[in-house]
């Protein structure tokens, strides 16, 4: 399943993966050295302008997970599986409303923590970082083990190695440049994945007879085309909410609106979303070519990488093809893997050690500083992925967890008084009944759950013995 | 049931929309290249 469906050999696979690498540490120390003081290594120095910005937002969230799972959703659920996933976009979108507001009330703001200590006190400032932390380090582990999985399926590579080396390079250029680095890293990469992505679909495009195609669909698999899909239904607003609550607490999407230059924020925002939407369907229909052009498929979850690969080799592209699919897949593991550590170690820095620990940090310790931690958790990823647990499961079930966080930052963003006890409760009870839905109903219940019971909770804040916020509108101060 | 035109609208469409969107970032890289104001 390895050499003989992706015609890629082990050392193909190898010189590869390090090219990019030593590319991306290049261009990591290259732009780091713009990278002054404590906010230029955080921030960017807060002055990112559109075409980053735009280009950065839109890289981290297309993950492995986009390119992978896109295909094995149209192959399941059809049309309405892949608009399922295209769906998460609109997370970007909305958050785009809030990135003006976000800057107005914390212009001095370095995390998303900042946030919620201004707003609902040590207690929810601390119940965020139990969630954050567990979502971030079970995407960081889920994309780390992705990327050695998809290094061995696709190179032959073994998984230990694979995993090791992909998260090597992260830790080094994250670790050289800070969000420069990653923000500069995320633009080639975005464009090496919209453009291979389009490749690729152009190809399948070329290869199919859409009349064949749609008739052997709808003989076959005529599910995949049903207008009523009430599972695919659920989905699209499980998606979505999960896509919310991931975007909306992240401290990857604060890093990056504190980053960029106020007026621009908004803009950058709205833009990655229109331009992400596409991208799951025009990496997902691959799979509805899978029957009509006759390529099995062994693996459910292999599906984009065994299509794209028997269309290009169709095609005539041999090895190149299984280079093209590396490099894509590659890229678009590092674009996340680098901004959830460099955003999960700005908390643990500026929220943990800062914060709760009351350490100092001044500006000559905080590149040693920050350094120790991008590495203490790229060494604590590794350790956690090398087992190879099923730590994916830990991410879809953090869904009702961070979907439990949407209404709690919408009204703390716009509102002027709330029940913060009530609104904590609500946190906490959306949390553990979406986790019981998720194992009692169904996944695809878990965020509605969540997001639904925290919903009435903050509503029922606003209006019983609400609390004036103490600092509104005032600019809060650094530690 | 989805119809054939609307699979052809709906495929065609997202790739024409993802190959614009890395067209629209080249545009906007070389705008802020110009007027210095890439970061």
């Amino acid at each position: 399943m390895t050499e003989d469906v992706f015609s890629i050999s082990r050392s193909t696979g190898w010189i590869v993966v390090i090219l990019l690498g030593v590319l991306w540490v290049a261009l990591g120390i290259f732009w780091g050295k713009r990278a002054k003081n404590s906010e230029g290594f955080m921030l960017a120095g807060r002055n990112v302008g559109l075409s980053l910005g735009s280009a950065t937002a839109m890289a981290t969230w297309v993950t492995s997970n986009t390119t992978m799972l896109a295909p094995v959703f149209a192959l399941t659920l059809g049309i309405w599986g892949m608009l399922a996933y295209s769906t998460a976009s609109f997370g970007l979108l909305l958050f785009a409303l809030f990135v003006g507001r976000i800057r107005t009330l914390l212009p001095a703001g370095v995390t998303a923590g900042d946030f919620f200590r201004l707003r609902y006190g040590r207690a929810g400032w601390s119940l965020f970082l139990i969630i954050t932390m567990l979502y971030s380090l079970s995407w960081l582990v889920s994309m780390a083990i992705a990327g050695g999985d998809l290094l061995e399926a696709l190179a032959g590579i073994p998984y230990l190695q694979g995993m090791s080396l992909i998260l090597v390079v992260c830790i080094l250029y994250t670790l050289f440049g800070g969000l420069y680095a990653v923000i500069g890293t995320d633009f080639i990469q975005s464009l090496i994945i919209l453009v291979g992505i389009v490749f690729i679909g152009g190809l399948v495009v070329a290869k199919l007879d859409f009349s064949t195609a749609y008739e052997h669909i709808s003989t076959y698999q005529p599910s995949l085309l049903k207008i009523a899909m009430p599972a695919a239904l659920l989905a699209v607003f499980n998606n979505m909410l999960f896509g919310f609550g991931e975007v909306f607490h992240n401290n990857v999407w604060w890093s990056r609106a504190f980053a960029m230059r106020k007026d621009v924020a908004p803009k950058a925002f709205f833009l990655s979303g229109l331009l992400w939407f596409p991208i799951p369907i025009a990496a997902g229909f691959i799979a509805l070519a899978a029957g009509p052009l006759g390529i099995n498929i062994p693996d459910e979850n292999q599906t984009g990488p065994v299509v794209a690969s028997a269309v290009m080799n169709m095609s005539g592209l041999g090895a190149a093809s299984g280079i093209l699919i590396l490099i894509v897949l590659f890229c678009s593991m590092a674009s996340s893997i680098d901004s959830l550590l460099a955003a999960t170690s700005d908390l643990l820095i500026e929220d943990v050690q800062k914060g709760l620990f009351k350490a100092k940090v001044n500006e000559e310790k905080f590149r040693r500083s920050a350094g120790i931690v991008i590495v203490g958790l790229g060494v604590l990823v590794w350790l956690l992925a090398a087992p190879h647990w099923p730590i994916i499961n830990a991410l879809f079930i953090s869904g009702p967890l961070v979907g439990s966080l949407i209404w709690p930052v919408i009204a703390g963003l716009f509102w002027r008084k709330i029940n913060r006890r009530i609104v904590l409760a609500g946190i906490i009870a959306g949390s553990a009944l979406g986790v019981w839905a998720y194992f009692s109903l169904g996944w695809f219940t878990a965020s509605l759950v969540g997001a639904g019971v925290s919903m009435v909770a903050t509503i029922l804040a606003r209006f019983i013995s609400p609390e004036t916020f103490r600092e509104a509108d005032l600019p809060v101060q650094n530690h | 049931m989805f119809s054939e035109s609307f699979l052809h609208i709906f495929i065609y469409g997202a790739l024409g929309w993802t190959a614009l969107g890395a067209l629209a970032l080249i545009v906007l890289l070389i705008v802020d290249w110009i007027r210095g104001t890439l970061w």
